[in-house]
């Protein structure tokens, strides 16, 4: 019962995500509009390209959808509302996601072309910036509650939620989440305008919609880890818990899709020794500052 | 027959079919994925042994680590595709025999042992997790850190190893190739 | 001798033996380094299979797992150090050609 309320509600704010890109990129505030974009798509015929790695260009879109699932299922909106409250929840997270990593090598390597195989490497260095900076935080996070249950991360905020307590692992884990997500200025691995789509360009019509559907489902996964790990997950006043925890997502979700709008994207290389260079750092300066403030508050 | 028991036999069959497969694939990304997938279906494994850290921990690390190795396989083959069907091996039938050997031996000692009371139940996924945590920052510290440390030795050497060697010119006024 | 226990180690043993089998017969430094990978997942799946059904309650049996995640980091880190240098100043990591240190 709750697996099938959560995954109607997944479908719905996917579908808000899509409403929100669409107004972030186009200025245009439309409902119908991912609606129809979805008929038209799925309308469409399907190309196959010439001699594709069969398997891989199969499943690629289907484990896009199925990790970005998987990690929403470990996400608490109320005290009760969690399909499955396991007791390595937080790392869970991070198992599932990393299977969009295979998800989009497999996308890029399957259909036999040279943009798709490109963006598809290029994720892969791009997980070599983003993944400390998701692990850290999200480690610190978990010092603090004393446990990896996500609903137990979010009753140890009760007090002072996580983005006033460790701003510095709230920024990074934001912008590394960002990164996951391929959004601007992130979005190195489908590229518009450079690598012709990157890792979409070869996909078309029911393949494409899955893909796309995938990367909804994902980018509102990542908003809802943000604010349960962060901001306090259904915790605030006078409303109930469900609707904190729809305000927040959705907010958080506005957020990663205007923050990058405005920016040139960032070059490979500048993104890798950037978030080595200055990014880990940051992230262990964070777990230390943490540890000591636990350690002299609890 | 137990739901524990079918879950074991499932994923460990699903783990060593992806592991022959590995070796009997031309296509070096199938190849490093297929191994992606064996380890994956280790970790479904251990999640059914009730090892539910462990378990999402194997999930987690094999997957960068397996996608890490399809780029290099990809860099270093000369046919990564696979479309050429080029034969890689060599010393085929003494390494079928060693492979067929090891595994007969292991078995042999695994069905001969006397591995004395089986244990029913084992702790709760936090409790394990909280004593995993335990040992290893207490009686297992000195471990532990070993490991740390290890692996730190490891980059810093594999790193030394792979960037490419400096080309100092003899001459004074080259002062840009300097390092 | 409980089932579940057989069938883990049964399955280590496979994964030892297609390691094995793996490490000797391919000729690319890559390829032999898998079969290394299947050999420790072999006996990880042993070590774990050891602490569910015969300890437990004891937690050190989980550290030997988390001990030969380590050295499989260590090992892809190191040998791939090593295939980027002999790439580098061979231009294959071939394995038959490597006769350099043959006495």
């Amino acid at each position: 019962m709750t697996t099938a309320v959560l995954l109607l509600l997944l479908a719905f704010g996917a579908y808000l995500v899509a409403v929100l890109e669409n107004w972030a990129t186009s200025g245009r505030f439309q409902l119908a509009t991912p609606a129809f974009s979805a008929l038209a798509l799925l309308g469409r015929e399907s190309v196959l390209p010439r001699k594709p790695d069969r398997i891989f260009f199969e499943v690629a879109p289907t484990l896009l959808l199925i990790s970005a699932v998987l990690a929403a299922a470990v996400i608490p909106l109320t005290p009760n509302l969690i399909i499955t409250d396991l007791a390595t929840g937080a790392l869970f997270i991070n198992a599932a996601l990393v299977y969009v990593l295979v998800a989009l090598i497999m996308a890029g390597w399957g259909p036999n072309g040279a943009y798709a195989m490109i963006g598809g490497w290029r994720f892969l260095g791009q997980l070599i910036a983003y993944a400390m900076l998701i692990v850290m935080p999200i480690t610190a996070v978990v010092m603090r509650a004393e446990s990896l249950l996500t609903t137990q991360i979010v009753v140890s905020q009760a007090g002072l939620w996580n983005i006033v307590y460790q701003p510095v692992g709230f920024v990074l884990f934001f912008i590394a989440a960002m990164a996951l997500a391929f959004l601007p200025p992130f979005d190195l691995t489908t590229a518009k305008g450079e690598l012709a789509g990157g890792v979409e360009a070869e996909y078309s019509g029911v393949r494409l919609a899955v893909f796309r559907l995938g990367r909804l489902v994902l980018i509102i996964t990542l908003a809802a880890a943000t604010v349960v790990f962060y901001l306090g997950g259904w915790q605030g006043p006078w409303l109930p818990p469900w609707a904190w925890s729809a305000i927040k997502i959705l907010a958080v979700t506005a957020i990663m899709l205007l923050a990058g709008r405005y920016m040139p994207r960032i070059r490979e290389a500048n993104l890798l020794s950037w978030c080595w260079m200055f990014g880990i750092p940051l992230a262990l300066l964070n777990i230390f500052l943490v540890g000591v403030l636990v350690l002299v508050f609890s | 027959m137990t739901a524990q028991m079918f879950f074991i036999g499932f994923f460990g069959l699903a783990s060593v079919w992806f592991g022959i497969v590995v070796f009997r694939t031309f296509s070096m990304v199938r190849s490093a994925l297929a191994l992606l997938f064996s380890q994956t279906a280790l970790g479904a494994m251990f999640l059914s042994m009730q090892a539910e850290f462990l378990g999402v921990l194997q999930i987690m690390m094999m997957a960068t680590e397996m996608s890490i190795m399809a780029i290099f396989m990809v860099m270093f083959m000369m046919d990564p595709g696979g479309l050429g069907e080029m034969d890689m091996t060599h010393q085929k039938r003494l390494s079928l025999g060693a492979g067929i050997v090891a595994f007969v031996a292991a078995v042999a000692v695994a069905v001969f042992v006397d591995w004395g009371p089986i244990a029913d139940v084992a702790p709760d996924a936090a409790q394990q997790t909280v004593d995993l945590g335990l040992e290893l920052l207490g009686r297992s510290m000195l471990i532990f850190e070993t490991a740390g440390i290890t692996i730190l030795t490891a980059m810093i050497a594999a790193t030394a190893v792979a960037i490419p060697p400096v080309k100092r010119k003899p001459s004074k006024g080259a002062t840009h190739h300097e390092h | 001798m409980s089932i579940e226990l057989l069938l883990a180690l049964i399955t280590g043993a496979a994964l030892f033996g297609v390691g094995i089998y793996g490490a000797l017969s391919q000729t690319n430094l890559v390829m032999i380094m898998m079969g290394v990978e299947l050999i420790l997942a072999g006996a990880m799946v042993n070590l774990l299979a050891f602490w569910r059904y015969l300890h437990p309650d004891n937690p050190a049996g989980q550290m030997f797992v988390l001990i030969i995640m380590t050295v499989m980091a260590i090992e892809m880190a190191v040998g791939f150090g090593v295939a980027i240098a002999r790439f580098r100043a061979k231009g294959s990591v071939e394995m038959e050609e490597a006769t350099e240190l043959k006495g």
